[in-house]
């Protein structure tokens, strides 16, 4: 037996530590390599434009793509300003007195409920009680609901790194706290919330689970007219084509994965470049 | 007229900041009152420790027990994955490599964090399942098995994220303390840096369990959908949060069998609520310091 | 000798804790009142008082009057006291922008000011006043984080002499400053008295000699004596503010 030395045990452990980052780390190299490999062939100009046929195996993943647009646009535009101004009041205004550390657990846990049960949630809520059917409205309500502590804590973060000094410096100056945010505060946060804003639309361009019942249909032959009509999305439809349709050809499925990942990983790279671009090129 | 503006900002900014609790409350008061009437038309013991799940047969039985094992066998699985090989790598990301690669590694796992729930389920039905048959010699691949091996990659960003971020935030003098006496790096990380960190790390791990807990499509993708109780790992089962998704587009609304998914929601919402409640006080406890 | 402001037995609170004990004192218009004193003797809650900057801590309380010509200033909008009531901070705290921006920034969202022309002319005569125009004249549109501290720190009252304000307060205005910065803005200070009325917050007692008219010493909460700078400074009545100039404590 060999005894261990302090300087070896450093060496062994580093080794496995290594090994173990490596196995993090590799997977989603291959993944991600798995499905450009067999996705690729079948991208073409056809494939994003067209309506799908027979019974999908063929043709376009268009309606997939345009609902999945229509989904994140509608949730985007309900969640952002909402989760902004709830982190101007938790970052700005609020005490620390009850009612905030109530909010700050609400949104903890807000942030933990699994996507599905939003999914019966949205469908309670929306579909059945507010009548507003199996629609795009009613899936965005749904994923607004599930972003918004995301966007909250995100947002939070960004404001409270701004120093506190330049606000003092504003209101000493005898301006008041909506214009010194507005005009100091939130210019100097804007990098990060846009950040955690584009991570999130990542996010809700791959859920499934909540729009599974409220807003996402198997098969529309046309694309959405209006906020009130059903759509298929591309999860949805992915999750469709690699379960329900036998006979799918593998191809089809591959690239439809593919399109997925380059939305949700386009998108993440971005935030990660805003993020690293403000942090270079920071005023303070 | 500027006063104005300031206060009515201050009351729409108020606003926005409490719909989170009311949410929180809405979400709990819904699954609450629907599972209520279900509770007190099949009783709440027979729903919890009842063996059987058949919605379709005659008379219909509501038990969760079996999807209550088919949750906890695949998050225990992933756990043991995800755990230890998350901690580790957060520890290599934080205290072996320089900025660069940390960086790099970061980026990386950032990057599968933003991967959807379906193309991993999807990768998993297509490569992982059939290697576990032929590797274990069993009758089908889907198993609790593949699915804790894939969600074990969905929690891991979420442990390896907060545990990087608890480990880096370790004060400096405390590793110098023991550097000067002449400890190496490692045993200074092992003793020292892990013991304080721990709550943050924990935490993290609790968070990342929450996460797989809550994991809806991969697998409803992987795990079989069997509602027999499993008796080790490489047998199909079926979690609360698949049968959720699997079933509810088949009810009729206000029925016996819809108000019995919305009491499984019920559930996975208290589970999930209790443990980032928990979470958070880790949390909470590791900032004082 | 008009009274500018007059405090009237005013008690400071952190979480109830004391920190400022019933304090009265008087600042006279054009006069530059100095206040002295070792660390938490509660000179700085004084000045953030004076203008409210305290309101937003919400640990903080206060009992008694302020009158600003003989107006309470607790009756007053807090904006407009502030607009009344200047402040210069220990740190510079130029703001995130150009320094051009810096100047307009507040005369621009209070009102005072609204043609392109008119912010020039402003600029130019702040930045004039606060003897800074040759330094920077040539680079107004550059960030005004990357001038020198005690540039900084003359872009601040310049941005503050643009608003045009009665009172300005200075909370130990040269405690990150090398001594020529500290020696610009004194003589600064010594000019601003002629049109503002001026209470200077300082750890360094010669500074309070150097420039001052009246000089306070406050400890633990208590004006220990007030009186003209050459008084006090020359002879004073208390043996607790003699050991204080001269530097046996504090």
């Amino acid at each position: 037996m060999i005894k261990l030395t302090p300087k070896l045990s450093q060496k062994l452990s580093y080794l496995i530590l290594f090994l173990a980052t490596v196995l993090v780390i590799m997977p989603i190299i291959v993944m991600i390599f798995i499905i450009v490999k067999n996705g690729i062939s079948v991208i073409n100009w056809e494939f994003l434009s067209s309506m799908p046929r027979n019974g999908m195996r063929e043709g376009g993943i268009l309606p997939a793509i345009v609902g999945t647009f229509a989904i994140v646009m509608c949730t985007t535009m309900l969640t952002l300003p909402t989760g902004v101004c709830a982190a101007i009041y938790l970052n700005e205004y609020a005490r620390d007195n009850t009612l905030t550390r109530l909010i700050k657990l609400g949104i903890v846990n807000l942030a933990g409920v699994p996507s599905v049960v939003y999914g019966l949630f949205g469908f309670g809520i929306f579909v059945m009680f507010l009548k507003l059917g199996v629609s795009i409205i009613a899936g965005a309500l749904t994923l607004s609901i599930m972003e918004l502590p995301v966007i909250i804590t995100t947002s939070r973060n960004a404001l409270n790194s701004v120093p506190y000094s330049f606000r003092e410096a504003s209101w000493a100056l005898g301006v008041s706290r909506w214009q010194t945010i507005r005009c100091i505060v939130l210019p100097n946060a804007l990098s990060g919330i846009m950040t955690g804003a584009v991570l999130s639309i990542a996010r809700i361009s791959g859920e499934t689970a909540p729009i599974l019942f409220t807003a996402a249909a198997f098969y529309v032959p046309h694309l959405p007219h209006s906020i009130f009509d059903q759509v298929m999305t591309l999860p949805y439809h992915l999750y469709i084509i690699s379960t329900q349709i036998p006979n799918m050809p593998s191809n089809v499925i591959f690239g439809t994965a593919l399109v997925l990942l380059f939305m949700v990983l386009t998108m993440s790279f971005v935030a990660i470049f805003i993020r690293i671009y403000f942090r270079k090129h920071r005023k303070w | 007229m500027g006063k104005i503006v300031d206060t009515v900002v201050e009351k729409i900014v108020f606003l926005c900041g409490i719909l989170s609790v009311i949410f929180v409350i809405l979400i709990f008061g819904f699954l609450f009152i629907e599972s209520f009437a279900f509770f007190k038309n099949f009783g709440i013991l027979k729903f919890i420790f009842g063996r059987y799940w058949c919605p379709n047969s005659e008379p219909v039985l509501f038990g969760i027990f079996s999807l209550l094992m088919g949750s906890f066998f695949v998050t225990l699985g992933a756990c043991l994955i995800a755990v230890p090989v998350g901690v580790m790598t957060a520890l290599y990301i934080s205290e072996v490599v320089n900025k660069s690669v940390r960086d790099i590694l970061k980026f990386l796992v950032e990057l599968m964090a933003a991967i959807p729930s379906v193309v991993i389920g999807f990768i998993g039905m297509i490569i992982l399942v059939p290697c576990v048959r032929k590797l274990f010699n069993i009758p089908t691949g889907l198993t609790a098995f593949s699915g804790s091996v894939m969600l074990a990659f969905m929690a891991m960003p979420t442990i390896v994220t907060i545990s990087e971020d608890a480990i880096r935030s370790v004060p400096w003098q405390y590793r110098e303390g023991a550097l000067a006496l002449g400890a190496t790096k490692w045993q200074t990380v092992r003793r020292i840096v892990l013991k304080t960190a721990r709550p943050a790390i924990i935490a993290a791990i609790m968070l990342g369990i929450g996460r797989v807990i809550g994991e809806t499509m991969t697998v409803m993708m992987i795990t079989g959908n069997s509602s027999r109780i499993p008796h080790s790992i490489f047998e199909p089962v079926r979690t609360m949060t698949a049968v959720i998704a699997a079933e509810m587009g088949e009810t009729v609304n206000g029925s016996m069998h819809y108000r019995a998914l919305f009491s499984i929601g019920l559930m996975l919402f208290l589970i999930t609520f209790t443990i980032n409640f928990v979470a958070d006080l880790f949390l909470g406890k590791n900032k004082n310091k | 000798m008009v009274d500018k402001i007059k405090v009237e037995n005013l008690s400071c609170y952190y979480n109830k804790k004391c920190v400022l004990g019933s304090l009265s004192i008087s600042v006279i218009q054009n006069e530059i009142l100095a206040i002295i004193g070792p660390a938490n003797s509660g000179k700085t809650t004084f000045l953030r008082t004076l203008n409210r900057m305290n309101d937003l801590n919400l640990t903080y309380s206060h009992r008694g009057e302020i009158y600003l010509d003989n107006n309470s200033i607790f009756d007053m909008n807090r904006e407009n006291l502030r607009k009344r009531v200047g402040m210069l901070f220990a740190m510079p705290t130029p703001l995130p922008m150009t320094i051009y921006e810096n100047v307009v920034y507040a005369p621009k969202h209070l009102g005072l000011i609204s043609k392109k022309f008119e912010q020039d002319v402003l600029v130019e005569q702040a930045l004039r006043d606060a003897s800074l125009w040759n330094e920077v004249k040539d680079r107004l549109k550059s960030s005004a984080m990357k001038i020198s501290g005690g540039q900084q720190q003359r872009l601040c009252i310049a941005r503050i002499l643009a608003i045009n304000p009665e009172v300005i307060l200075f909370d130990e205005p040269c405690s990150g400053l090398d001594p020529i910065s500290t020696t610009k803005v004194e003589e600064l200070m010594i000019e601003l008295k002629r049109k503002y009325t001026i209470v200077l917050v300082t750890n360094n007692v010669k500074q309070a000699s150097r420039v001052s008219d009246r000089t306070a010493f406050f400890l633990m909460g208590k004006i220990i004596e007030i009186d003209t700078t050459d008084k006090l400074f020359v002879s004073p009545k208390e043996k607790q503010t003699e050991d204080y100039i001269t530097g046996r404590f504090g």
